[in-house]
């Protein structure tokens, strides 16, 4: 009995018999049936987004294929473009951090603590030390929100659903305690210029203490279940590879700047509220791909544990806020001031003409940058790795857009 | 932080650069030069010894008169910070300084936008926030509608 595969026809063979010439077709065939061109296929732009579940928001790009592989991408924002920088030249300086929430409305106390620090450099007020504790457990705690979310839409963007829903589960605790601080779960308004809008409420510390308590196993747990995974590390590891000049040409910063090997981080080299009191280290990574951004982010939640911490234990007594007058009319100016938001340095430009409003209000946001390294990051890498490559990189198109 | 401010315009003079004015205002460290001249400053401030590699920012603002645009430019390894401003005329062009720092690429096609400059030497001068025929929104002669003006369109 012979073995049934003897009859399978190699390509070889197949290939051999192609090279005679297969003649007129019979009557009543139009062509000759001899197969796909499958060396030179036609150029695909497929036009991903803005409404794509994949791109985090509203991002929208135009990404030209020749088969699966990319060759070209184009970033087009604005479809979130609400005009931010516009609105706040008609309002008053403490309603800055008001739209500052609706730019990265993912981390708005960053946006807040940002517009507010600009404002207390023209005022050159000096905030309480209570003010900078607060300001700096809230920060912290929304960064471990932030990170949440984009930990659990970078792991939907390689495929994997069970970490979103843990994540999501911290994330809610998290939410529940800046609620009770702020009296909102993500449009703050909390930081204000000159402190804080309240003191902390009663019994909110031991609330924050027992969630770390559990955030500490839950943390390494998150890590072993997403990037303990093999498939997730032979998705990510050598995807998207930022050398350090192409971060340094393209402005990069925060965990996308961190993970090309550049140490820089606002709140250890541009030190501003409690942050020159507390004793937390600065992860690097070395070859900047998308490994070394989820190690990197993964790094600061631990980091952000132990800085939370140190808000607790160091808490001064004293006032919540400094004396500000209702109406706030600064000198004339114009002053920078940034912070580390969860997706870089978000810094503010303001420029006073001595009225209570702003006469320029411009913000630096981190997203704007990232969205332009990914034109140059996505060619040469497969159609499949394009929406983790946004994923990694941590996208705000909220604050992309104003 | 602060630049020295001689060492600052001792590489622009030596790039040929006439007429910078480097003063210490509440910003930091502001050069004031000609818009002809931004980019020739902008290559000699990259490579020159104060080693301004990075572009943080770019924006515009409307003065009333004119368009002032603003570099902000850091250096890594000294930590320091400059600020480089230029004046344009509102129908005047936004030389692009992408081939120089590639991080001004988005936030030029935004001021240009904004600001109704046109720009040039860009590759790929689109609009970026708003779409065709919006006016210039961060003129101030665009004026934001009024609760009432909305209610009544």
């Amino acid at each position: 009995m012979s073995d049934p595969r003897d009859d399978v026809i190699s390509v070889g063979a197949l290939a051999a018999e192609g090279t005679h010439s297969a003649g007129d077709p019979p009557a009543g065939i139009r062509r000759v049936p001899s197969g796909v061109d499958g060396l030179t296929t036609e150029h695909l732009i497929i036009n991903m987004g803005p409404q794509h579940p994949s791109t985090h928001g509203v991002l929208r790009l135009l990404i030209e294929v020749d088969g699966e592989e990319v060759l070209a991408a184009e970033t087009s924002l604005g479809y979130l473009h609400r005009g931010i920088e516009k609105l706040a030249e008609s309002r008053k300086y403490h309603q800055l951090g008001t739209l500052m929430d609706r730019g990265d409305y993912v981390s708005g106390m960053h946006g807040e603590q940002a517009a507010a620090l600009a404002t207390e450099k023209l005022l050159e007020v000096t905030v309480p030390d209570k003010a900078r504790y607060i300001r700096t457990l809230v920060a912290e705690l929304t960064r471990l929100a932030s990170h949440l979310v984009w930990y659990g839409t970078f792991g939907l963007d390689t495929g994997a659903m069970g970490q979103f829903l843990y994540a999501v589960r911290d994330r809610e605790v998290l939410l529940d305690i800046l609620e009770e601080i702020s009296g909102q779960r993500m449009m703050f308004n909390y930081i204000r210029p000159g402190g804080v809008v309240a003191d902390l409420p009663v019994g909110i510390e031991k609330k924050i203490l027992d969630f770390l308590t559990d955030f500490d196993v839950h943390l390494e747990e998150h890590h072993a279940l997403l990037g303990g995974n093999e498939i997730f590390q032979m998705r990510v590891k050598g995807i998207g590879t930022i050398s350090r000049e192409m971060a340094l040409a393209f402005a990069l910063s925060g965990a996308n700047l961190r993970a090309t090997g550049v140490g820089f981080d606002v709140r250890r080299d541009r030190p501003y509220d409690a942050y020159p009191d507390l004793d937390f280290d600065v992860p690097v990574g070395s070859t900047g791909d998308a490994w070394d951004r989820y190690m990197v982010r993964m790094e600061e939640m631990r980091q952000s544990v132990r800085m939370v911490r140190q808000c607790i234990e160091g808490m001064p007594e004293g006032d919540f806020t400094a004396k500000v007058p209702k109406v706030i009319r600064p000198a004339e100016g114009e002053v920078y001031a940034s912070v580390e938001s969860s997706r870089g340095e978000t810094g503010v430009h303001l420029v006073s003409d001595g009225s209570p409003e702003p006469y320029r209000y411009h913000y630096r946001g981190p997203s704007l940058f990232a969205c332009q390294v990914l034109e140059e990051i996505l060619p040469g890498h497969l159609l499949a790795d394009v929406v983790m490559m946004i994923g990694s990189l941590d996208i705000m198109l909220g604050e992309a857009d104003r | 932080m602060l630049p020295d401010a001689t060492a600052v315009s001792h590489i622009l003079t030596a790039a040929g650069v006439s007429n910078a004015v480097v003063a210490t205002e509440t910003l930091g460290v502001v050069c004031r030069l000609e818009a002809a001249s931004v980019l020739r400053a902008l290559e000699a401030l990259r490579d020159g010894e104060l080693d301004f590699r990075v572009l943080l920012d770019f924006l515009g603002a409307d003065t009333g008169e004119e368009i002032e645009v603003t570099y902000h430019l850091r250096s890594l390894t000294r930590d320091e910070e400059l600020f480089i401003k230029a004046t344009v005329a509102y129908d005047g062009e936004l030389r692009s300084v992408w081939n120089i720092y590639a991080s001004a690429l988005m936030p030029e096609r935004e001021t240009a936008e904004l600001l109704g400059l046109s720009l040039v030497g860009h590759p790929n001068p689109k609009r970026l926030l708003t779409t065709d025929g919006v006016e210039p929104l961060l003129r101030k002669s665009v004026p934001i509608r009024t609760v009432e003006e909305v209610r009544n369109r």
